[in-house]
């Protein structure tokens, strides 16, 4: 989007080709009139216009709040600086739909205080991120899958749902540069326990057993290397040899495809490993024709987190800095089990909503320690949270850069102004939030500094892993 | 019944959730239901409202829907503040917790469904209206 694409009169703002930063995919093709008291969209599906809506919506967070009451901004940033101070073993939740930019910052303040830090990742595709960590991904962008895939394999995802443009922008119907026949010259094949509605566009519907997404998938792997598969494998997925075979067939037939996979194989019982299978399946499939993995990202820059992470510290979630350098564990470090065992003591949640998202062991404990959020709108988030900044919707009330889900970043320009004064994006909150920290520890007569101390270090580990550390000893 | 529960985002709850209306009766309208196969629907002689309670005893209450996109032994609940009172906090080591396939055991009940605010007061706040805040007011 360019400001020549922005019109800005007395009574409304008219702009074309905004991103939407709402799904992974990131469409950059919306049109936003914006009037003093309505949102009117085009080309935005039903997720992306009410997040538009939001502009000018009467449930907005307008001020900061400290204990359920409104406060000043300055001393909501006092108090939210206390908060992570004092705490021994802060956790950092970097959520997505924001920019780039602003979560930067946060790993900045995380590694700064030695706290933990995770983002959206970590209950979205982050068994995902593992596979790619451990077998390595065949990529390439969506537009090469819009303009060359003849066939879609869905993998444990529901697009119409999760991604309602994924189907018309680049994948089944859209007609491309090497696919010009649309929908008449692609097959799709849709892996999943439910007949979703995506399972309706299907020319095959692999409706397996829940949690036999590896075994199906190193069953059609088999097939692929000429083998025979083992006959148990019809009892243990529910799905006959002929469909396996049939699938097979479709792969090899093909001359581009895309395996899509969802959270239908990172949150099901076999986690990294299924993801793990479905890399290997895709670089087995490559003996045949071209083929590529891509995963159905949910939100908005959930990518840019990895992104920003790995290539500030190497890791793309789960990091603990508490040691002074960072380290990577997930199981140990990442936000679900490090709140269930009741380690940390004190969470910087931003753009995120942990308190609907999260299983309800780790949202008890939210609730026995001071939160700090930023946060749009009245929700579970807000109301488990001691203090609350007002968020800023990045893309479009400031610019930042957002990364879709084939990990290619866009530059989103914003077109109007927040509706307060006292921040102008999320990144700006949290520069003001470690401005307020460093002033705080430099006045103070005994700085908090867990970084390089040996026994606070020892201190903040004991409160939930005493017998960890003792048998390290 | 022991059943099989699989959590998941669909478009209309997605739209409530990025408009945050999260704390209003849409939430509850999208999000509190459980869609059940018809044969085991009627096997929970036409519930409707059923209790889904996992492993550790935590349960919640849902609208029931008759559903035949379903498979027989399988339940779908949307992804939100009632799935996640069943969803176990197990991870084996990955980080994200088992949103689905989760082993859960499903029954008629009376009801009734607890709006967003209620529940949370009802499960997290024990009796009280808000959370006990950390620090002096």
């Amino acid at each position: 989007m360019t400001s020549e694409q922005i019109l800005t009169t007395d009574e409304k703002i008219i702009c074309d080709d905004v991103t939407c930063p709402v799904c992974g995919i990131s469409c950059d093709d919306i049109y936003v009139e914006l009037t003093e008291d309505a949102v009117t969209t085009r080309n935005a599906c039903v997720m992306g216009d009410a997040k538009f809506r939001e502009l000018r919506s009467s449930h907005r967070i307008k001020k900061p709040k400290i204990n359920g009451k409104d406060a000043s901004w300055d001393e909501a940033i006092d108090r939210a600086a206390d908060i992570l101070i004092k705490a021994k073993r802060p956790f950092f939740f970097i959520g997505s739909e924001t920019s780039t930019q602003a979560m930067g910052v946060g790993i900045e303040i995380a590694e700064h205080l030695g706290g933990l830090v995770d983002g959206n990742a970590t209950i979205c595709h982050g068994p995902t991120v593992m596979a790619i960590q451990d077998v390595g991904q065949v990529q390439c962008t969506l537009g090469e899958c819009r303009n060359r895939a003849d066939l879609d394999i869905y993998w444990g995802c529901n697009p119409e749902d999760s991604h309602p443009r994924h189907l018309s922008r680049h994948s089944v119907y859209v007609r491309g540069f090497f696919t010009q026949q649309g929908y008449k010259g692609r097959k799709v094949v849709v892996v999943d326990p439910r007949r979703s509605t995506t399972a309706e566009h299907a020319d095959l519907h692999v409706q397996l057993k829940p949690g036999t997404d590896y075994e199906v998938l190193n069953a059609v792997a088999t097939i692929l290397q000429g083998f025979e598969p083992n006959d148990t494998v019809e009892e243990v997925t529910g799905i006959s040899k002929e469909t396996l075979y049939k699938m097979a067939d479709m792969i090899k037939a093909s001359n581009f495809g895309v395996i899509w996979v969802g959270l239908g194989i990172a949150s099901t019982t076999g986690k990294h490993y299924n993801a793990s299978m479905a890399m290997r399946l895709t670089q087995i499939a490559n003996k045949f024709s071209k083929f590529v993995i891509l995963a159905n990202r949910g939100h908005c820059n959930v990518a840019g987190f990895n992104e920003v992470l790995s290539w500030s510290c190497g890791f793309p979630f789960a990091v603990d800095f508490s040691r002074g350098e960072p380290r990577y564990q997930p199981g140990e470090y990442s936000c679900v089990d490090a709140l269930t065992r009741g380690e940390v003591d004190a969470c910087f949640v931003m753009c995120a909503d942990l308190g609907a998202h999260l299983p309800k062991k780790a949202v008890e404990r939210l609730f026995k320690i001071p939160v700090v959020s930023i946060e749009t709108a009245e929700g579970p988030q807000a109301f488990i949270s001691d203090v609350v900044l007002p968020g800023v919707l990045d893309g479009m009330e400031s610019e930042g850069s957002f990364y879709r889900m084939d990990n290619v970043p866009i530059h989103a320009r914003s077109f109007c102004k927040p509706p307060f004064d006292f921040t102008e994006s999320n990144e700006d909150t949290l520069k003001q939030l470690f401005e307020a920290i460093k002033r705080k520890e430099a006045s103070a007569s005994t700085t908090v500094d867990i970084r390089g101390s040996d026994t606070i270090t020892k201190e903040a580990f004991a409160r939930g892993l005493d017998k960890l550390v003792m048998r390290a000893e | 019944m022991e059943i099989i529960l699989n959590t998941g985002s669909t478009a209309f709850q997605g739209a409530v959730i990025k408009g945050g209306r999260k704390f209003t009766s849409d939430y509850t309208r999208e999000a509190a239901y459980c869609n059940i196969n018809p044969e085991d629907f009627d096997a929970l002689e036409k519930p409707w409202f059923v209790k889904v309670t996992n492993e550790f005893g935590d349960s919640v209450v849902c609208k029931a829907k008759k559903d035949d996109r379903q498979q027989k032994g399988e339940i779908f609940i949307p992804r939100g503040l009632w799935a996640n009172i069943v969803v176990t906090p197990l991870t084996e080591c990955t980080g994200s917790p088992k949103y689905k396939n989760l082993r859960v055991k499903v029954e008629k009940t009376t009801g009734p469904v607890l709006g967003p605010v209620d529940l949370m007061r009802d499960v997290y706040c024990k009796g009280k209206n808000e959370k006990e805040w950390q620090g002096e007011n």
